[in-house]
């Protein structure tokens, strides 16, 4: 008997491979968005240190020539891919540090915060969206929806000093020496942003599934309205929230920015917002790429995974 | 029934503050720029809610704070809503390699978060309010363009688009007669949930003093200047944010009227 050749499994394979290449080809042309935005835009980077007065026309002139920017923006261009790929982020304009050293020194600080944002993201927003999509008419329900709602107005910014100011209450109140806000006070703000979004789409992809056939074929064999139901429901609801909660670790970091600037932390975002005003643009455009490429490959990721657990998603693209 | 007063009440709440950001001149008891007496102090017969660290009157700043909020953040939306939509319906009309064109630029924007990608142009350009609106403008057409390129190319394919065409109609005229009257509803919805970004964003990026003007009276600058002092006086700080989350829950809350309407 001859074999039969394993066509979805070519099938996979194809998808796979297209995903990556596209994958690939986003993070370039963010990557390359980000160069020429910053390099159109800005103009020449000694200029700022020559009207403050930090160097003379010909420390600038020198500098110019040390980071390259005399010359044409093509071989910048070119030098500054190469330069990435051998994950060389160039030097910062006022230290004179690499910048990868720069980032790397901050990252440990922002990394902890964001993944215990995402947890704190993850549990509010699953409990939220199960709960309004379980109780729907219900009171338990509606309330759920609204929070959700909230969630997504509120800005972090303010969350963020609403926190502060209830926890110096309390801390006041109890007489604690000093107020130690630790991680999880700035995990929660940072978390609240991102329930909303979560919440919604568990909800949303919830409620669709409790709609489905399969589910009226469950009741039709008797399974009752539990956990056990819930759970079967919730298996083919999965593939959104997945790739949802890809793009929210990706926009956490964003989040980060503002809650470090409220908690007073150190991080990634604090570096980004001081390189900004500071006009330490390399800083800021290695920061931004390293988002973009953290982006793109948490897309990628989500795709796979969703790939994976839904066979539905294999055939289309 | 609470679906509907709560948008009533949103469009009243958005109402009464476009009114004050309108009148705010005549409104407003005091300059919000200039010193009226000792900083912090608690709210009197002479600054109705208090003075800020720098001896000025809270509510004047608020009021004002009101017209500088709306003007950028619209200002943000207009550029977000008039880019985007002249982008999307030159490539749903024109389609094939425009189209795909646009999707890929899109999809790259899109590849840097809405809030980094406008802190990105705040870097290049450097700090200051028309910087910011500016960005957050920018930073918001990539999921504009995304979404809306979506609505028009469902109603491209239509019967009475083909008609049109089989009548000789141009692009132009196909994309002012026939895609936008029919896919309004939806535009104006999805315009309105990219104000309440744009809302956020703006104020996002004054609190972390990306407008350059620490002396600005504006809600997300005065959310910032006003932390330090959370417990003298924590309305300096509390006050402007609750304005800033009402207000985008209010948008949002309009933006799901028109959604189901």
């Amino acid at each position: 008997m001859v074999p039969v050749p394993d066509r979805s499994r070519t099938q996979l394979l194809i998808t796979i491979g297209r995903r990556l290449v596209e994958g690939l080809l986003t993070a370039w042309a963010a990557v390359s968005l980000t160069f020429f935005s910053l390099r159109l835009a800005a103009g020449d980077p000694t200029y700022n240190l020559l009207s403050q007065g930090l160097a003379t026309a010909q420390q600038a002139e020198e500098l110019r020539q040390a980071l390259g920017l005399d010359a044409p923006l093509w071989l910048q261009y070119l030098r500054f891919l190469r330069d990435l790929m051998q994950g060389d982020l160039g030097l910062s304009l006022y230290t004179s540090r690499p910048v990868g050293t720069i980032i790397a020194e901050q990252f440990r600080f922002t990394i902890g915060l964001a993944l215990a944002g995402l947890a704190f993201a993850l549990l509010v927003g699953f409990t939220l969206g199960i709960a309004a999509a379980w109780w729907e008419p219900r009171l338990v329900g509606r309330s759920a929806t609204f929070i959700t709602n909230l969630s997504t107005s509120l800005p972090v910014a303010f969350t963020g000093i609403l926190v502060l100011f209830l926890a110096l209450h309390l801390s006041m109140l109890a007489s604690l020496p000093g107020l130690n806000t630790g991680l999880i006070l700035p995990a929660i703000v940072l978390g609240i942003t991102s329930a909303g979004p979560i919440g919604r789409v568990v909800q949303a992809s919830l409620k669709e599934s409790l709609e489905s056939p399969y589910i009226l074929a469950a009741h039709a064999r008797g399974l009752r309205e539990d956990a056990r139901m819930l759970w079967h429901a919730f298996r083919p609801a999965l593939p959104p929230v997945i790739s949802l909660t890809a793009l929210e670790a990706a926009y956490l970091f964003s989040g980060t920015v503002v809650t470090e600037t409220v908690f007073a932390r150190p991080g990634l975002g604090r570096l980004l917002v001081k390189s900004i005003l500071e006009g330490d643009y390399p800083i800021a455009q290695g920061l931004v790429v390293l988002a973009a490429i953290f982006y793109t490959f948490s897309q990628l990721s989500a795709d796979l995974a969703a790939i994976m657990l839904d066979p539905r998603t294999r055939r289309s693209a | 029934m609470i679906r509907i007063w709560a948008g009533r009440i949103a469009w009243i709440w958005i109402g009464c503050l476009v009114l004050i950001a309108i009148t705010a001149p005549l409104l407003a008891p005091h300059n919000p720029r200039t010193p009226i007496g000792e900083p912090i102090t608690a709210p009197g017969k002479m600054a109705v809610l208090g003075t800020d660290a720098l001896g000025r009157d809270l509510l004047s700043r608020l009021i004002f704070g009101a017209r500088y909020s709306f003007t950028s953040t619209l200002a943000a939306t207009l550029i977000t809503v008039g880019l985007g939509l002249s982008l999307s319906l030159l490539a749903t009309t024109y389609g094939g390699i425009a189209d795909r064109l646009l999707v890929g630029l899109a999809n790259t924007g899109l590849a840097i978060p809405g809030l980094l990608l406008a802190m990105l142009l705040v870097a290049a350009v450097g700090p200051g309010l028309p910087t910011v609106i500016l960005a957050v403008g920018l930073g918001g057409s990539p999921g504009f363009i995304r979404l809306s390129r979506s609505i028009l190319n469902s109603y491209i394919h239509e019967g009475y688009v083909d008609a049109a065409k089989a009548m000789g109609a141009g692009h132009a005229r196909i994309a002012i007669y026939h895609l936008i009257p029919n896919a309004f509803p939806q535009l104006l919805a999805l315009s309105t949930t990219h104000y309440a970004w744009a809302f956020l964003g703006t104020t996002t990026l004054t609190f972390l003093g990306l407008a350059g003007d620490p002396a600005l009276p504006e809600w997300g600058a005065m959310l910032d200047a006003g932390r330090t002092y959370l417990v003298q006086a924590p309305a300096l700080s509390l006050l402007p944010g609750i304005l800033i989350s009402l207000t985008v829950l209010a948008i949002h809350q309009i933006g799901e009227g028109f959604q189901s309407s």
